[in-house]
Formats: structure tokens, C-alpha cells, sequence
């Protein structure tokens, strides 16, 4: 799981990760705190809670102790009375009766009563017809017939009761009523009551004891100590419509004296201590301080057991705050704090939010930008002016894109460079490439040519020779001399191509000389004269007189312009105008000549035939001519060149190289030759 | 001067037809003619030197018209010797003259032009041989 949870974030945006991560902080943190806070909050409040009841406790112990020494203090200043010392000096002490009846009720007691120096009660101020009863065993009196004052809590039996007043025995009387937490099996108890009781000796000028003047008051259902407590402690404070504050005195573990209400509102007399503070206050004698559940709510509570005179534990004096209104106030305090903790967590995750945008904005416009240069758009720019990571990363960003660009530039640049110069390069192949074929025919054509012309040569002589002696025999081959004059002529004819074709294949390098070119044109033009005017021709010149002289071989270049003027001749048999024209080339050095017709012109699909050798349209024609004009040009470095239109003429360019540097003074090394005879 | 004797007349040619056409064209000029089908058979003669005029064919198999003139020469330095071709390039016709040959005659040829040839180089020969003499 986790793993796969680790998996799966990698996926996420950015943005979203970097919340995630914050949220995770600000969750576990808030979490923590929050269990922290409120577990500090809690004891913090439930410590104050108890350290004030526990305060109130004592409150409540002086609001008890105050209680029984104003019974302990009305007992003795009523026992120093002269009248009851007196009266019992005498022993006669029933006069008495309205006296104490008036201290008993002045000062709210119970019962007061007075015995003689042997502890025999002698009179009840509540029942003054019984007396005589032995109360010496009573601690209390006890220690009052050895001349003490005593107050103490003490517990009385119903019969002890009974004895001072029957309404009291009534009154300690309490239902016990099941409590849902208390100790089991104590159900069943006897009506005992819990009295504050206090006891002075009376005594004569001497100071010997003639009797003991006791008095209590009980605490059964009598609730003006818990109510008082609760006055002066809790001040009535109530929380929603129950005491915040409570005071009760146990009996042993039954309540006989509460301000703790039931269900029904009503004091709760007669349910019972919890059974683990019973076996705490009431069987180890400690005091409780904590949470507790009471009757029917939870409670703060202190419990400290209640001695008689002897140190039994008699009882336990309650004080208890309801935790309700601390647990809701710790609780709307918690509830505040994690309100606020909320409103943080919500705050951060906005400027968590607004901060992350500013991270993945730029890096989102990086990663757009990415797609866009991937299509092509490479003048994109980011301009993020930002000095951090992101901002860096983009100006280099930035930069590799403006690289890229410029490296793009050059790259179609190259692209175009190399295109164009594979243009070149190709024309420049299919041009050599064609001269090359064009040579190899040559150079091939020649080696053939050597040879037929040699095989033909032989028997052409024989032919020749015999034809010719057969023509010197006169009239003896009279009727056979037209047969024989065809016969020698067609074999002159023969020997006439052979002879060209030789012209063709023998490929002499040319005898080069310095020479002006306007010399051979105005030459040819002149040896044209004849032929030109039979054929109703017109020769142009146009020469340009400030030409370069050039190196060539006289007698092949005059031929070569021989050959070209001839055709362009044959090529105007409704006569027209032969131009010959001379002029600078496009270097320096070079000249250009063009021999133009006004002819039949040349069909485009003979154009690249032209320059081969026997191919020709003329009947006449050995096929020649133009492949040894083309051999001729070749051989002095130069190019011809052919245009023609059918029916508007044709046009062709010699284009005759400059003379090279090395060359420039071996102009006339040629005159020297030994020439052909 | 009238010359007693014929002029003798050696022609050297691979192709029998050629030699015999030449001897046919010569026949009535009065000259005494030899005939040789071979640059070899022509050097296997004993009496190459009394010849006054020999005309060779310069492309023969094996032994080549200007082997024979090379041979000729070894022997009579003073040879009059005609290269005839039918392959007539500049290069062969200078290379002939060069080497000695007192001409060179490009095949075909008329018997005029033959005989013309043949009156030229012996008529050389005369001067010469009267330089020499």
C-alpha cells in the first residue's frame, strides 16, 4: 500500500505534491498538537478543578469544625451556668428543665442533657421525665466527668436516641437506597445517627465534677451545614438548572446530609458512596481527590473521612464541583483551539497555494514552452525575470532556445549551402560526365577508325590503281569509260571519308600558338565569300576589336569555324544571314565566338546528338564534321555550346580559355615545329 | 644521260593485291620491280642494296615498314626508301622522314601520283648519288 501510494505521486503535478507534503505537516502537527493541547488543557483544568475543591473541602472541614465548637462552646459557658451548678450541687436539678430547654433551642441544639459526677443522666432538657440512664461509656462524657471539654463527631444508636428524643431517632432514620456503584451487601444497617456532640463538666468552687452537661446537635437530614458550605463556597452557582457545587456528610458510606439532588430534584438522602472511595476514605482512612461519579452526574470531587472521638472513622465530608461545566469549558476552549488550528491550516494552505503558483507557474510556462519549441516555435521566449532556481532555469532556458534558433538557422543555411552546392557539383558530374562519355566515344571512335582505315586503305589503293590503268588504256575501253571515271571517282570518295574519319581519330594535340582569333574569323568569312553569295546568303560580323589574343592551333581552329560556317551555310538552302560574332568572355581572358544562322534550326531531341561522331541529317554528310569540331575545342581547353530553335536558326558559342600565366611567353615555341609535309 | 640499265624497284606490302597494283602501275615506266610480301622476306634478300628505290608498307606483322627501313639502312646507308601507308598520320609521316625515308605516300594513291612519287625519290637518289659520287 504504501508503496503504491509512494508510486502513485510521482505522477502528480508538482503544485499538488508540494500541498500534499504541507497538508501531511500541517495534519500530523495539528493532530499532535491538538492531542497534546488537549490532554495539558484537561489536566490543567481538572488539576485547577480539583485543587479548588480540594480548597473547598477545607471550607467546608471550617464550616463543620465552626459548627461543632459553637456546640462546644455553648455547652461549657452553659455548664459554668451557677444555676446549674448550684442545682446540682443540691440535687435537685429538675428546676433546671426550662433552663436548658431555653439554652437548647436559643443556640438550635438537638438535645442537651446533664448527668451527675457519676455520669447518671439526672436531666434531658428534651424529656425531662427520663433520666437516670448511665451515659459514662460515652467517650465523650467520659472525658467531660474527668474535667475535660470534649466536642467531637460521634455516633449515636437509635436506642441513645430514642432516649434523648423520639423525633430523633425518627429523623437519623434514612432509607437506604440502591446505588448503582456503591459496595454491595451493606443494605441493611442500623438507624445509628451522626451527631456533633460536646461535653463540659460542671464543677463547684473547688473544682470537683458534679455532673457533665452535654448537648449535639444531628446531622442527619439537617442541612445547614452543607447548605451553608455550598453558600459561602459556591455562592449558589448553578449550571444549567443543577448546583455546580455539593456538599454531602456521610455516614459511614450513606449520605444523611446532601445538597447532591436525584433524578427528581430532591436531596439525595440514602444512596451511597461509590465503592472505590468507600474502600479508599472509609477503609484506608485517605483523603480522595478526583473525578467521581455522583448519584447521577460525574464530579470533581474530595472526600476526608470523619473521626469520632476515639479516631474510628465514622463518616466522610464531601465536596464535589460538577465536571460538567469544566469539561465544557475545557471543551469550548478545544473547541476554539481547533477552530483556530483550522483557520491556520486553511490560511497556509492559501499561501501555500498562492506560493506554489508561483513555483509551478513559470515552470508550467517552461514546460509549455518546451511544446511549443518542439513544434517549431523557436523565437518562444519565456522572459521570467525572477532571480531564483526556476528564474535561472528559465534564462537558461532562454538561452539553449535562442542556441537552438540560431543553430536551426545555420543548420537550414548548411542545408541550402549544401544544396545548392550538390546542384552545382551534380550539373558540374553530369557535364563532366557527358564530356567524358563524349571523349571515350572519341578516343574509342579513334582506335577504330586507325584500324578500318588501314584495312579499307589497301584495297582502296588496289581499286584505285587499276580503275585509273584501266582509264589509261584509251579507246579500248571506250564504251566502259563513264562505268570506270564512276568507279575511280566513288573511290576517291571512299578514300575521301576514310581520310576524314583519320582527321577525326588522330586527335593531334594542337600546335599552339599566340594568335588573334578576329584574324581566322575575318578569313573564314572571306573563303565564305563564293559559296555565301551562290547561295543567297548574307555574312554579319560583329567583332569585337579589343580582344585578348589567345593560344590556339591556326589550322584546326580554322577549321573547326570552317565547318561551323559550312553547316550554318547548308542549313540556309532560302538563304538568310550567317553572324559571326567575337567578344569578351565572362572572365577576363576569355573569348566567346558565335557562329549564328538564320536557318532550319536543329529539333531538340538532336541537340545532345549533335556532337557525336557519324551522326548526321545531311545525305551527304560523313557525320563528322561537328565531332571533330568537338574534339578540336576539347583539345585547346575550351567549350562549345549549341541553341537552336526549329525554323529561327541555330546558335553556336565557342568559348575559348585565357591564356595561363605559365604560357604567356611560349607564344611562339610552335613556329619552330617541324610541321607536317 | 641515258641509263642502260633498269632502275630496279623492290615493293615491300603485306597485301599481295597492293604489290601487285603498284607493279601493274610502274609496268610501263620502264623500271625492273621485285616484289616482297613480307618486311622479313625483303631483309632475307641478298641484294637489298642493288636496289635503287624501295617502297614499304609501313604497317606489316612482324617486321614493320621502318624495321626494314632501320635494316636497310644498317646495310646502305645511302637507301632510297618510299614509306606507304594506309594509316597517314602526322606522327608516322614526320617519324619516317626523320628516320631517312625520302617520302611518304599516304594510301590510296593514283598511278599518277605513283609514279610521280617514284620519279621524285629516285630523282633524289640522283642528286644524291651525285653529291655522294
Amino acid at each position: 500500500m504504501r508503496i503504491r501510494v509512494f508510486r502513485a505521486v510521482p505522477d502528480l503535478p508538482i503544485r499538488l505534491k508540494l500541498i500534499l507534503a504541507f497538508l501531511a505537516v500541517i495534519g500530523v502537527g495539528g493532530i499532535v498538537s491538538l492531542f497534546i493541547g488537549t490532554r495539558i488543557m484537561h489536566r490543567t483544568i481538572i488539576t485547577l478543578a480539583q485543587d479548588k475543591v480540594r480548597h473547598d473541602l477545607s471550607a467546608a472541614w471550617m464550616v463543620y469544625n465552626e459548627k461543632l465548637h459553637g456546640i462546644a462552646d455553648v455547652v461549657r459557658i452553659s455548664a459554668a451556668r451557677e444555676t446549674i451548678r448550684d442545682a446540682l450541687a443540691a440535687g435537685k436539678p429538675a428546676p433546671l428543665a426550662g433552663t436548658l430547654e431555653g439554652v437548647r433551642r436559643q443556640f438550635g441544639l438537638d438535645f442537651l442533657s446533664l448527668t451527675d459526677a457519676r455520669g447518671r443522666v439526672v436531666l434531658r432538657a428534651r424529656r425531662p421525665e427520663n433520666s437516670g440512664e448511665d451515659r459514662s461509656s460515652d467517650p465523650l462524657i467520659g472525658r467531660a466527668l474527668r474535667k475535660e471539654d470534649a466536642a467531637a463527631t460521634a455516633v449515636l444508636s437509635r436506642a441513645e436516641l430514642l432516649e434523648e428524643s423520639a423525633d430523633l431517632a425518627d429523623r437519623a432514620r434514612i432509607e437506604t437506597i440502591p446505588t448503582p456503584m456503591a459496595e454491595a451487601g451493606a443494605e441493611t444497617r442500623e438507624d445509628q445517627g451522626l451527631v456533633l456532640e460536646a461535653a463540659s463538666p460542671v464543677t463547684d468552687d473547688r473544682g470537683a465534677v458534679l455532673g457533665v452537661l452535654y448537648g449535639a446537635i444531628l446531622l442527619n437530614r439537617n442541612f445547614e451545614i452543607v447548605d451553608k458550605v455550598k453558600d459561602i463556597v459556591f455562592e449558589g452557582e448553578r449550571y444549567k438548572g443543577r448546583d455546580v457545587g455539593t456538599v454531602t456528610i456521610f455516614q459511614d458510606d450513606l449520605r444523611i446530609a446532601t445538597n447532591v439532588q436525584n433524578e427528581t430534584g430532591a436531596r439525595a438522602l440514602g444512596t451511597r458512596v461509590s465503592r472505590e472511595v468507600g474502600r479508599t476514605v472509609l477503609g484506608e482512612g485517605r483523603a480522595w481527590v478526583d473525578r467521581a461519579f455522583v448519584v447521577t452526574d460525574w464530579y470533581i470531587s474530595a472526600y476526608d473521612p470523619i473521626h469520632d472521638a476515639g479516631g474510628r472513622i465514622v463518616g466522610m465530608l464531601y465536596v464535589g464541583m460538577l465536571e460538567k461545566p469544566y469539561l465544557d469549558r475545557r471543551d469550548a476552549v478545544m473547541g476554539t483551539f481547533t477552530g483556530l488550528a483550522i483557520l491556520c491550516a486553511l490560511s497556509l494552505l492559501l499561501i501555500l497555494s498562492l506560493l506554489t503558483l508561483g513555483i509551478t507557474r513559470p515552470l508550467r510556462a517552461i514546460v509549455e514552452a518546451t511544446d511549443k519549441i518542439a513544434q517549431g516555435e523557436l523565437d518562444h521566449r519565456l522572459r521570467i525575470a525572477s532571480r531564483d532556481e526556476v528564474g535561472r532555469l528559465a534564462r537558461s532556458f532562454d538561452r539553449m532556445t535562442e542556441d537552438l534558433q540560431k543553430a536551426n538557422a545555420n543548420l537550414v543555411e548548411w542545408g541550402r549551402t549544401l544544396e545548392r552546392r550538390v546542384e552545382e557539383r551534380t550539373r558540374e558530374l553530369r557535364e563532366m560526365q557527358d564530356h567524358l562519355v563524349q571523349s571515350e566515344k572519341l578516343a574509342s571512335l579513334g582506335k577504330i577508325a586507325a584500324g578500318v582505315a588501314h584495312e579499307i586503305n589497301n584495297p582502296l589503293t588496289s581499286i584505285l590503281i587499276n580503275t585509273h590503268l584501266m582509264l589509261e588504256q584509251g579507246d579500248r575501253i571506250a564504251p566502259f569509260r563513264e562505268n570506270l571515271t564512276l568507279m575511280a571517282e566513288e573511290t576517291s570518295r571512299c578514300a575521301l571519308i576514310v581520310r576524314r574519319l583519320l582527321d577525326f581519330a588522330r586527335q593531334t594535340p594542337p600546335r599552339m600558338e599566340r594568335a588573334r582569333v578576329n584574324e581566322l574569323i575575318e578569313r573564314t568569312g572571306r573563303l565564305l565569300e563564293v559559296q555565301a553569295g551562290v547561295h543567297h546568303i548574307k555574312i554579319a560580323m560583329d567583332l569585337d576589336p579589343g580582344l585578348p589574343t589567345i593560344e590556339l592551333d591556326r589550322h584546326q581552329i580554322q577549321q573547326v569555324f570552317w565547318n561551323l560556317t559550312i553547316n550554318a551555310i547548308e542549313a540556309m538552302p532560302d538563304g538568310g544571314t550567317l553572324t559571326l560574332i567575337s567578344r569578351p568572355g565572362a572572365t577576363p581572358g576569355t573569348v566567346d565566338v558565335e557562329v549564328a544562322d538564320t536557318g532550319v534550326g536543329i529539333p531538340r531531341e538532336n541537340l545532345t546528338r549533335l556532337f557525336e561522331p557519324f551522326f548526321t541529317t545531311k545525305s551527304s554528310g560523313t557525320g563528322l564534321g561537328l565531332a571533330v569540331t568537338y574534339g578540336i575545342i576539347e583539345r585547346h581547353g575550351g567549350t562549345i555550346e549549341v541553341k537552336s530553335e526549329v525554323g529561327r536558326g541555330s546558335i553556336f558559342t565557342i568559348k575559348f580559355p585565357a591564356v595561363k600565366e605559365g604560357d604567356r611567353d611560349a607564344g611562339h615555341a610552335s613556329e619552330t615545329d617541324p610541321g607536317r609535309g | 644521260m641515258p641509263d642502260t640499265h633498269p632502275k630496279r624497284i623492290l615493293v615491300v606490302d603485306d597485301e599481295t593485291t597492293v604489290c601487285q597494283s603498284i607493279k601493274l602501275a610502274l609496268a610501263d615506266e620502264g623500271y625492273s620491280i621485285d616484289l616482297a610480301a613480307s618486311g622479313e622476306e625483303a631483309l632475307r634478300r641478298g641484294d637489298l642494296s642493288d636496289y635503287d628505290l624501295i617502297l614499304a608498307d609501313m604497317m606489316m606483322p612482324g617486321t614493320s615498314g621502318l624495321d626494314l627501313l632501320k635494316g636497310i639502312q644498317s646495310k646502305d646507308p645511302a637507301a632510297r626508301v618510299v614509306i606507304i601507308t594506309g594509316y597517314p598520320t602526322d606522327k608516322a609521316a614526320s617519324q619516317s622522314l626523320r628516320m631517312g625515308a625520302v617520302d611518304f605516300l599516304p594510301k590510296p594513291f593514283t598511278p599518277a601520283e605513283l609514279r610521280a612519287a617514284v620519279a621524285r625519290a629516285l630523282a633524289i637518289k640522283a642528286r644524291t648519288a651525285g653529291m655522294k659520287d
